[in-house]
């Protein structure tokens, strides 16, 4: 990209007919003319193939990037809070590789923990506070947190620390080992791939 | 006898024509803390303003299910008047401001695409020579479009006035004091859109529409001075960056 091809924007600039274009990020359309919405680079590519597409996407990007925010069907990565019986409470650090800026809250219910056996599950034999767990973000959840699921395999407990004090080492899916003691805890184990 | 606004060579007390507006000037990103943040004065006017989000709703049962939720709070420092005095937080003037400046944002900011967030507006006075609305209300708006909140234009505001028979750009506090009407608009210049007229005082209609003339073509300049600041300052950062090459 050099200099002399940008097309830098400013919010209310017309960028084009609706009708020759296909709206993207950080545009709006209005009376069927396309506007920018952010300051950036206005960028014309092709549109993805699928959906009645009109013409080229057009584009402004290269402002500020917002902070992650989790959403159904991601992987986050989060700290355990409070373990109750039918739930834990979850402090949410990453949003897949991204660290968020806010404190994002979630809970993994009693139902979420594993995919089998879930009326079986004892809260207190799956997860501890200070856990470090992988999990997807299941819905926006009620007005408090976000639900949280570690049904599948490659969910659940990647790091936790032992009674003793050292970072412990899985073992099996269910349970993983302190080194220095070599007692097993209990845990819904991650399968770190 | 009352104060002569205009020389008899056509020029203002501070050597202004009748629609000539101040100087101005314009700062992005001056607050570190702050996800977006401006300074604007206008000739001895300065303001500075901070945007602190779109975040999570800090008060739950004022959240709002399909749009963002924009707080504004006015707030002028105790150093900024002639006379130095201690005001206190929320007083009539403040508490109006506020809200103006919130609805005048509110029109900009496309708040249907941040559903269940809050945006936070922070504007602080800090040399007052009138026309404080209109900075506060161009600080604001620089401020939201470097925090990259998505907006449908920008918002400008520019003041005018009727006095010594005059129609006035872009009143200053001698001026304003004058006794005479101070008209505020907040434009949306690309989309040719108002989303603030204020007056005090009285002004039969065909002086009106005069005055309110004036001042929306001083909302257009001071909208194009501000595009500018924006793209130079989202240029110099790109550099910085390195997402583009000279």
């Amino acid at each position: 990209m050099t200099a002399a091809m940008e097309k830098w924007r400013a919010p209310g600039e017309l960028l084009g007919w609706a009708s020759e274009y296909t709206s993207g990020r950080g545009t709006y359309v209005w009376n069927n003319k396309i506007y920018a919405s952010v300051v950036g680079i206005e960028v014309v590519s092709q549109p993805p193939v699928a959906a009645e597409t009109k013409g080229p996407l057009i584009e402004v990007v290269g402002g500020k990037r917002h902070g992650a925010v989790p959403e159904p069907g991601l992987v986050v990565t989060g700290k355990v809070g409070k373990v109750t019986g039918k739930t834990a409470s979850v402090e949410i650090v990453c949003v897949g590789s991204r660290v968020v800026k806010e404190k994002f809250s979630g809970i993994v219910r009693q139902q979420d923990v594993r995919a089998t056996e879930i009326d079986k599950v004892e809260m207190y034999n799956c997860f501890r506070p200070g856990d470090i767990i992988k999990a997807e973000v299941l819905s926006l959840g009620d007005a408090r947190s976000y639900f949280l699921t570690t049904a599948k395999n490659e969910l659940g407990v990647v790091s936790a620390t032992s009674v003793a004090g050292a970072k412990m080492v899985p073992v099996s899916w269910q349970e993983m080992m302190c080194p220095i003691t070599s007692q097993k805890e209990l845990r819904k184990v991650a399968k770190v791939v | 006898m009352a104060l002569e606004f205009i020389s008899p060579e056509g020029l203002r007390l501070d050597g202004r024509r009748p629609a000539e507006i101040r100087q101005l000037r314009a700062n992005l990103g001056v607050i570190d803390k702050a996800d977006g943040s401006a300074t604007f004065e206008m000739g001895n006017t300065k303001v500075i303003a901070a945007v602190y989000g779109p975040h999570e709703v800090q008060n739950r049962s004022q959240q709002l299910l399909d749009q963002a939720l924009v707080k504004c709070e006015y707030s002028m420092a105790n150093f900024s008047t002639g006379d130095r005095r201690r005001k206190q937080k929320g007083d009539r003037r403040s508490v109006e401001i506020s809200l103006v400046i919130r609805q005048s944002m509110e029109a900009a900011i496309m708040t249907h695409l941040l559903p269940r967030t809050q945006i936070d507006i922070f504007v602080h006075v800090l040399q007052a020579d009138g026309g404080t609305r209109s900075a506060c209300i161009n600080a604001a708006s620089l401020a939201l479009a470097d925090a990259g909140i998505p907006m449908r234009d920008i918002v400008a505001s520019c003041a005018s006035g009727y006095l010594n028979n005059t129609p006035l750009l872009d009143l200053n506090y001698l001026e304003d004091s004058g006794g005479g009407p101070d008209v505020t608009i907040a434009l949306l210049p690309k989309l040719d859109k108002i989303t603030l007229l204020q007056m005090d005082a009285k002004l039969p209609l065909e002086m009106f529409e005069k005055v309110f003339e004036l001042g929306n073509k001083g909302c257009v300049a001071i909208a194009n001075y501000m595009r500018n600041v924006l793209l130079e300052n989202t240029k110099d950062l790109a550099f910085a960056r390195g997402v583009v090459k000279v």
